[in-house]
């Protein structure tokens, strides 16, 4: 496979109180347009990737929405699998310019998140759970602390590890102009903070954020240009309480496998990845379960410093400050790891750059992990 | 409101499980609840192991902290479950309640 | 024959004391537990009500049952907190409890007497033929206004009795009923917390109507309060039912397995079936118990039982599967006041 990103765009991710999901969309798609050299009237489908959007601000049809907003009179599409929205998208994007039936398609991650109260947010994203789940009263991060404390019994993972991604993060989006925390942490700060779900705590967790992220993808080649040469989905059940394993989310590993097969390269070949963490357990877990890593071995390394930019000695993880602390707006995540990979591969990240980036990989999860997706992306060379 | 009639269907399903016991595979105590559930913050959440291998997830009631680890015996019973409206339809459900 | 197959009971456990209630308020501690003879009382989960709580009571009186679920042909609750104005608590409890759909269903409300009514209408049924196997629950999560006298006393529990007959294992002997207009304790529709005459609660309410049924029952079995072996009466307080037993002739050997409310307060529709219970957990075979409720309004329910050679068995079954009104007493769990507020919605 050999799509081309022709070009990227995203909008500070923040509480962007001023900004409507309309402008938060504009934003995105303006940037992509310009870095693209494309014109409106080459875009020939657009797929728009939003969770929340339905269950708290009682808007669907987002394809017609945007397409109407954005001045596209082109099929439009929504996509949706709760935090793999823009994952999922960016897929079905493949998918269509494979089909044959486009060329140059555009796809918009989109979210909003803080106009409403955070108990309400938080029951919202829990439609990403199962039914069983909400009925318990459980929520994200409680599912997740509850794969934490599996982890930490099975393979005597630490808070401090999981402390460790979150300073990492944060540290990286210290470097990102468009991440919603541009300020580094330590780790007793992690470790005093306030505890959200035994044992997982704030600074555990990644925030509530409003941003957009969009990609222009194409057949079309381009000399300095990025391609994707693998886009892999793979489900696992709704709940936790069905898996078969509290410490593996089997769905990325089936994912990355496929995505690996298709594109012919393996974990050693890559040097960036943007991974889900939308809790710190879960790039641990992300980095296990693609195959970065052996079981249980992520915890010691990350604590001493390793895939951070500038110290990593296998792969750097999450250059964009990730979930945590870049910020994860549901539906715009999934896009805005292409972004990040795309422009870690064209050389354009400034003072987060990577030196060597020829290949990179995006996993973008939802729910506890009942969707992965996976895709890696190579520099083409001339 | 939550709707009665969805009510309706999931208690259905109640009877069945109603009387089991099992063991937990796995917790957490939720702290900073989702809407609906603020009376009853904190409370605990687990993956319970059902006699018969199958696995629920449920809150956690009348529990001491040294009763929240893998392994703890709990039986299953009903509760209110989401806090209802003043008007509404309440729900009742299926939490676990260590033994 | 006809009378008792089966009984279930469940207390939360959760307890706040006296000493708790009376801090808040400034009041010596002392003084009530002596005035009102009650050290605790039990509160419910803050996801408790008079549904889950009739569920565990007639979940555990079916465990005990020689039959399932289906045989049930009626089900009665009495409550005074049943959870809806309009909305039957006995078919949330017949459906989550795989009744089927083949039974008479009804709640009611006769303040701490409700459950009660609910025995002398199943019995009814029973004894005509009507129905095979009835249940009768009394539960309530019952409420007070903080501050009030009330609140040092007013508890929660459930009972339920599952009367036929076939296995019985405490006969109904006979059983007679006294009711009057008599408003000494009532809560408007609408309004959160009940009110109450005061001192007019004594006298006209209480003793009158359970000293009345009392008669009515001596004189109707023709039986001598020295030939029975155990008494229960309405327990609002720890002074009222000794006192009733002290003028109908009772002595303190035959009350005391029944005053559970020392250790519980007054769950309302369940305190006299509470101690019916109580008492039943250890009667050995061909023994009398002398039974009389009370709910405001006013009226008393009273029953005469015989237990039967069948209820040795049944006690082995509920020592099995830790059945007993004992069991339900053992696990405690100590809250404050606050925690109380919680517990019961007032904060």
């Amino acid at each position: 496979m050999n799509i081309t990103v022709l070009g990227t765009g995203m909008t500070v991710f923040g509480e962007r109180w001023e900004t409507s999901p309309r402008a938060l969309a504009r934003d995105a798609v303006k940037q992509a347009i310009v870095d693209s050299g494309c014109e409106h009237k080459h875009i020939q489908a657009l797929y728009v990737a939003n969770m929340l959007s339905g269950m708290l601000g009682m808007q669907g049809h987002l394809g017609a929405l945007f397409a109407e907003e954005l001045g596209l009179s082109v099929p439009a599409y929504t996509v949706e699998g709760a935090c793999a929205s823009g994952g999922l998208a960016i897929h079905t994007a493949v998918l269509g310019i494979m089909s044959g039936q486009y060329d140059t398609v555009l796809v918009l991650g989109v979210e909003k998140m803080t106009d409403h109260k955070p108990e309400q947010v938080s029951s919202a994203l829990m439609g990403a759970g199962s039914n069983e789940e909400r009925l318990a009263g459980a929520t994200f991060p409680g599912l997740y602390a509850i794969l934490t404390r599996s982890h930490m019994e099975a393979y005597g993972t630490t808070e401090k590890a999981l402390a460790s991604v979150a300073v990492k993060n944060h540290y990286h989006a210290s470097l990102n102009p468009k991440a919603q925390f541009q300020k580094s942490i330590t780790v007793e700060a992690v470790l005093r903070s306030s505890c959200v779900a035994d044992p997982l705590k704030l600074l555990d967790c990644s925030p509530v954020t409003d941003g957009a992220a969009a990609v222009i993808l194409s057949k079309r080649k381009t000399n300095t240009g990025v391609s994707i040469i693998a886009s892999q989905v793979a489900s696992d059940t709704l709940g936790i309480a069905e898996r078969e394993s509290l410490t593996t989310l089997i769905a990325s590993t089936r994912a990355s496998e496929k995505a690996f097969i298709q594109s012919g390269v393996s974990q050693k070949d890559i040097q960036v990845v943007e991974v889900h963490d939308c809790f710190t357990i879960a790039e641990i877990l992300a980095l296990e379960d693609m195959g970065f890593v052996k079981k249980g071995e992520v915890g010691n390394r990350i604590s001493e410093g390793e895939f951070t930019l500038g110290k990593a000695k296998q792969v750097v993880v999450n250059s964009s400050g990730g979930l945590k602390a870049c910020g994860h707006p549901v539906g715009a995540t999934g896009v805005k790891q292409i972004v990040e990979i795309t422009n870690q591969l064209r050389g354009r990240c400034k003072s987060r750059q990577i030196s060597n980036a020829r290949v990179g990989l995006t996993h973008n999860v939802g729910g506890t992990g009942a969707t992965a997706v996976v895709h890696i992306l190579r520099k083409d060379t001339i | 409101m939550i709707s009665p009639v969805k009510i309706w269907r999931n208690q259905k399903h109640i009877a069945k499980q109603l009387g089991q016991t099992g063991k937990i595979i796995s917790w957490s105590l939720i702290r900073v609840p989702p809407e609906g559930f603020s009376e009853q913050a904190p409370y605990p959440i687990a993956v319970v192991e059902l006699t018969g291998k199958a696995k629920i997830l449920a809150q956690v009631v009348d529990w001491k902290i040294n009763e929240l680890h893998r392994g703890q015996k709990v039986k299953t019973v009903v509760r209110k479950t989401i806090e209802a409206t003043q008007d509404g339809v309440i729900p009742y459900g299926i939490k676990v309640k260590p033994i | 024959m006809m009378g008792i197959v089966s009984y279930g009971t469940y207390v939360p456990q959760y307890r706040v004391s006296i000493e708790e209630i009376a801090a808040t308020w400034k009041k010596d501690p002392d003084e009530i537990k002596r005035a009102l003879g009650v050290a605790k009382k039990s509160v419910p989960g803050v996801d408790e009500d008079a549904v889950t709580i009739a569920i565990e009571a007639a979940s555990q009186s079916l465990s005990l049952f020689d039959g399932s679920a289906s045989k049930i042909e009626a089900l009665f609750v009495g409550s005074e907190s049943h959870p809806y104005a309009v909305n039957p608590t006995s078919t949330i409890v017949g459906e989550l409890l795989n009744i089927g759909h083949a039974y008479l269903a009804s709640d009611l409300e006769f303040a701490c007497k409700a459950g009660t009514a609910g025995m002398q209408m199943i019995a009814g049924l029973v004894g005509s033929g009507e129905i095979q196997y009835g249940m009768a629950i009394g539960t309530d999560t019952a409420q007070s206004k903080p501050h009030d006298a009330l609140e040092y006393t007013s508890a929660s529990a459930g009972v339920s009795m599952i009367l036929g007959k076939q296995n019985v294992i405490a006969r109904l002997e006979s059983y007679t009923s006294y009711s009057s207009d008599t408003p000494d304790f009532w809560r408007r529709d609408g309004i959160r917390y009940p009110s109450h005459a005061g001192r007019f609660t004594g006298e006209p309410a209480y003793f009158a109507h359970v000293m009345g049924a009392a008669k009515r029952l001596i004189e109707k079995a023709n039986i001598d309060v020295s030939d029975i072996d155990y008494c229960v009466f309405h327990m609002p307080n720890g002074k009222f039912p000794r006192e009733v037993a002290k003028r109908l002739g009772f002595l303190d050997t035959q009350l005391k397995q029944s005053l559970i409310v020392d250790r519980i307060g007054n769950p309302y529709s369940a305190s006299s079936m509470m101690g019916l219970a109580a008492t039943l957990d250890s009667a050995k075979p061909n023994k009398t118990i002398f039974m009389v409720s009370y709910g405001s309004g006013a009226g008393s329910d009273a029953f005469l039982w015989k237990t039967t050679p069948g209820i040795t068995l049944f006690h082995a079954k509920q020592k099995r599967l830790g059945c007993f009104v004992e069991n339900q007493l053992h696990h405690t769990r100590d809250i404050s006041y606050t925690e109380y507020l919680k517990h019961t919605h007032k904060l």
